[in-house]
């Protein structure tokens, strides 16, 4: 009932520049370092992410749970598992099973060339396009074996740090002493596979001098976890772990939670330090009005109808700065590739990221108001006559 | 009982171990109507007495009755809605608000009563019209002379139509001329209203356009009403 009007509060932004700026920026930082943490969060967990559905389950050396790339099985495996497990997916006679070979390996883009680029490839099988059904093949074609063929993954250059046309196809890596050609390009959205180079499994294993495979993936039908994990403890000779593949995921995602939380944390401690930073402007801002807030209040204006009216005018600019921060990161945030030790995931500024910066934004607003309008509201209506 | 009653009155500021009374042991009857001017040397407590009459301070110790109330028992609040109704403040600075047109400023104490849009617009069209100002209703402050800003002020004070005006040195920063045209102004809403108006000033000419003259020295009257001319001019 007793307010001031809000176009009072809307007017007061454009006195002055100096607080309409630092609140719109001040706001804009918070905002875009919440967004940038969620977005990084939000990105890195969903390619730590296998579809809830997935019925996969990873057959690796027990003792190498941890780490895909350490685990060493025998070549046996497979058919083993086809004998000994009932109720693997199977369609035209074609058991999904696919055995794969992971590595870390440093390949260079010619002869001789000194530069170390990282990369992950994977050995497959034809079977390994049947357990891993994300996977599409978007330009050119799978690697023949023997070829000194491989294909790689949408965001294979991101994670090797080089232009995307290094990686075209007709291009060569080099590793082993030779090249291979790029004859393919594929993508698996939202997986780490899609940072990854293919070839063919046998071929990965000459030139890595390794007849073992990494891992076996099996895709389950009416069989359940539990089978396989009982078949494992009977051949005991084959020394397997059985892993699901959410579970191992989700493992992943615990291991990479302290770095999302680093990260929460460190975009916590900027965007409060721009924030006390921005305080110290408001405080300027409003001291100078000092005297016309004396003056309300000798009309009858309560303190609370003024302090809304600050609050207003805050959140007003803060939320204009939100806005601001979220465009900005739509337009040039969302999507860009990070590169981690698992490869390389996108940040993702989905509404989740948005609607948490702008929250932040208007919760910048008002606690960025408090002080000072409190500070304002606080003198004795005589002493705040007398201020200059 | 007089109007304003004031009975040892006091007001005491403490700072550390230090203690100041601006205002001491006061006593004090103006009557309804009247125009009373307050005088003394600076720091002698004007402002001090102004501002508890305006219920914007409260005294340390001893009784302010108006109208038959003690606002000296009233909460912050209580004082806060009392105001809006008996006071109209009219500064030395003017305080008008910047964003504001001369309009929209004088229409702020409106705000407080639960007007129509429309019956609002007629106080204040009223109200500017009084002052003299009509004509610039939609000029911002910057646009207006330090003499326009007081008009504009004084209609603001005006326009809810309280019991009581009160100016702290109302033509303190203002040039001669326009100085006597407040003045006049102020004389002619005591006369033609019937308002009590009480105004602080040091200048002796300003004074002579009041009813009645007070003294005040260290927190204290010192020199009974002077009865003075209602129709006096400055010299
Ligand atoms: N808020 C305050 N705290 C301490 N002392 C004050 C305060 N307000 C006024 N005073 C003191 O009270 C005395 C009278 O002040 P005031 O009524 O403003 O005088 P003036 O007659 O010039 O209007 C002065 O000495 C002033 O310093
Ligand atoms: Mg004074």
């Amino acid at each position: 009932m007793k307010r001031l009007p809000f176009d009072y509060a809307v007017r007061n932004l454009g006195r002055s520049r100096l607080r309409l700026a630092a609140t719109i920026g001040g706001s804009a930082l918070v905002v875009l370092l919440v967004v940038t943490a969620a977005a990084f969060v939000q990105g890195m967990r969903r390619s730590l992410t296998i579809s809830p559905d997935s019925t996969n389950v990873i057959l690796l050396a027990s003792g190498s749970e941890e780490s895909v790339e350490r685990s060493q099985i025998g070549n046996s495996v497979p058919s083993h598992a086809i004998a000994g497990i009932s109720g693997i997916r199977e369609e035209l006679g074609t058991q999904f099973v696919s055995p794969e070979i992971h590595m870390a390996l440093v390949v260079s883009r010619e002869a001789g060339n000194p530069e170390e680029l990282r990369t992950v490839l994977r050995g497959v099988t034809p079977t390994a396009y049947l357990v891993h059904p994300q996977t599409e093949i978007i330009e050119g074609r799978a690697p023949r074996q023997g070829h000194d063929e491989i294909m790689v993954g949408q965001l294979t250059h991101e994670k090797m740090g080089i232009s995307k046309s290094d990686l075209a196809i007709g291009e060569s890596l080099w590793f082993d002493d030779r090249p291979w050609e790029i004859v393919g390009h594929f993508r698996a959205p939202g997986t780490v596979m899609d940072a990854e180079i293919w070839m063919p499994l046998t071929d990965l294993q000459m030139a890595a001098n390794n007849e073992e495979l990494s891992c076996v993936i099996l895709t389950l039908d009416t069989a359940e976890f539990a089978d396989v994990d009982a078949w494992t403890k009977t051949r005991l000779d084959l020394e397997l772990v059985a892993i699901s593949e959410s579970e191992y995921y989700a493992s992943l995602q615990r291991f990479y939670r302290p770095v999302q939380l680093m990260v929460w944390v460190t975009a916590a401690l900027m965007a409060l330090s721009g924030l006390l930073g921005g305080l110290n402007t408001l405080y300027a801002a409003f001291s100078a009005r000092t005297r016309e807030v004396g003056m309300l209040q000798s009309l009858g204006f309560p303190r609370r109808a003024i302090f809304l009216s600050i609050l207003q005018e805050s959140v007003l600019a803060a939320s204009t700065g939100a806005l601001m921060a979220c465009v900005f990161s739509w337009v040039l945030l969302d999507g860009v590739a990070v590169r981690f030790s698992m490869g390389v995931f996108q940040l993702s500024v989905d509404s989740g990221a948005t609607a948490a910066g702008l929250v932040a934004g208007v919760l910048t607003g008002i606690v960025g108001s408090i002080p000072p309008a409190l500070r304002c509201l606080r003198l004795p209506i005589p002493s705040a006559l007398k201020a200059t | 009982m007089a109007f304003i009653e004031c009975r040892n009155l006091t007001r005491t500021y403490t700072r550390g171990t230090n203690a100041i009374t601006p205002l001491d042991d006061l006593d004090l009857d103006i009557e309804e109507g009247m125009f009373l001017s307050l005088m003394g040397p600076s720091g002698s407590g004007k402002t001090t007495l102004l501002n508890l009459i305006a219920g914007i301070d409260r005294p340390t110790s001893g009784s302010l009755t108006i109208d038959g109330h003690n606002i000296a028992n009233s909460s912050k609040s209580e004082l806060a809605a009392w105001r809006s109704e008996y006071i109209g403040y009219i500064f030395q600075l003017y305080n008008l608000v910047p964003v504001l047109t001369a309009y929209e400023n004088v229409e702020l104490p409106l705000l407080l009563h639960g007007l129509t849009r429309k019956e609002r617009h007629r106080k204040v069209s009223a109200a500017l019209d009084l002052v003299g100002i009509a004509d610039r209703h939609d000029h911002y402050p910057r646009q207006l002379s330090g003499g326009q800003e007081q008009r504009v002020a004084i209609a603001r004070a005006i326009v809810t139509d309280p019991r009581i005006i009160v100016a702290d040195e109302p033509t303190g920063d203002l040039d001669k001329s326009s100085a006597r045209a407040i003045l006049d102004l102020m004389q002619s809403i005591n006369r033609d209203l019937g308002r009590t108006l009480i105004m602080v000033t040091h200048d002796p000419h300003a004074a002579e356009w009041a009813q009645k003259t007070l003294h005040l020295e260290k927190g204290r009257l010192v020199e009974q009403d002077v009865p003075q001319s209602t129709t006096a001019g400055a010299t």
